[in-house]
């Protein structure tokens, strides 16, 4: 008979570890996102709409840098909030070990590429052609 | 995985576990919503950089009635996220507090009705004004 280990011991606790910091970074990053999202939704819908936003209009927000800090780190912030969220999801729902193990890559990899995509864009600031 | 899925909606309706239930399935369903127009969001915004002209494009559809009610449900699910998340945060931070849960919930409905319907009623109006009063 298979000894009784404590559900603590070895990789169950690697396990509760990353648990715990999947904890504690959605809590605090949803709690910056809580301000940052909502200051940039009232400032992009309600001071501003859709019906006057062009490029130029991007192009003078990005000409503080500040705002462009401030969106680098709301991108990434909401990114892994969000894709960090439905892998969580996702690991309620897909129980297979191979499928989950693909599903959780697919998302890390997405963030990942997302990241690099709009951090580039960001960065690189709008082009007139 | 379309069946777990399919019996997780199912057993919604039947797993007695009331308000605090409905209020994790919300807040799940409103962050994925978030999510989807997020990754939507920092495509549209990179073409400022990788293909300009695309721009006008994605902002000509984002200004098109359907997308304007879109828009509005996008600001529903973010206030809604954020307010029952941040109630979950201030709860789980100060344990005793879980004891009010059924005061807190109400908090985050208040809160979001006090946020949502403001920001509705604007965003509607100026939706009305850009697609049929012109």
């Amino acid at each position: 008979m298979a000894a009784v280990t404590s559900p603590q011991a070895g990789p169950a606790l690697r396990r509760g570890n990353w648990g715990t910091l999947s904890y504690l970074f959605m809590r605090g990053s949803g709690v910056l996102l809580a301000f940052l999202v909502i200051i940039h939704f009232v400032i992009q819908h309600v001071i501003n709409d859709v019906y006057t936003l062009d490029l130029n209009f991007v192009a003078q927000r990005w000409s503080n840098p500040g705002w462009r800090v401030y969106d680098a780190f709301m991108l990434t912030l909401a990114l892994a909030h969000g894709l960090n969220g439905s892998r969580i999801v996702a690991n309620d729902y897909i129980l297979h070990p191979a499928w989950n193990r693909a599903v959780n890559l697919a998302i890390l990899a997405a963030g990942l590429l997302w990241i690099v995509v709009g951090g580039t864009a960001i960065i690189g600031g709008v082009r007139f052609m | 995985m379309a069946g777990s899925g399919l019996a997780s909606i199912v057993e919604v309706t039947r797993y007695r576990g009331r308000f605090g239930q409905l209020d994790w399935v919300l807040r799940r369903l409103a962050g994925l919503g978030v999510l989807l127009f997020l990754l939507v969001h920092v495509v549209d915004t990179a073409t400022v950089y990788f293909a300009p002209p695309a721009y006008a494009w994605f902002i000509n559809l984002y200004r098109s009635p359907i997308f304007g009610l879109g828009e509005i449900a996008l600001g529903g699910g973010v206030i809604y996220h954020a307010m029952s998340g941040l109630c979950i945060v201030i709860l789980d931070l100060f344990p005793a507090l879980w004891r009010y849960r059924p005061q807190a919930r109400l908090v985050v409905w208040a809160l979001f009705l006090a946020g949502f319907v403001p920001l509705a009623a604007w965003m509607f109006v100026r939706l009305v004004e850009h697609n049929l009063l012109r």
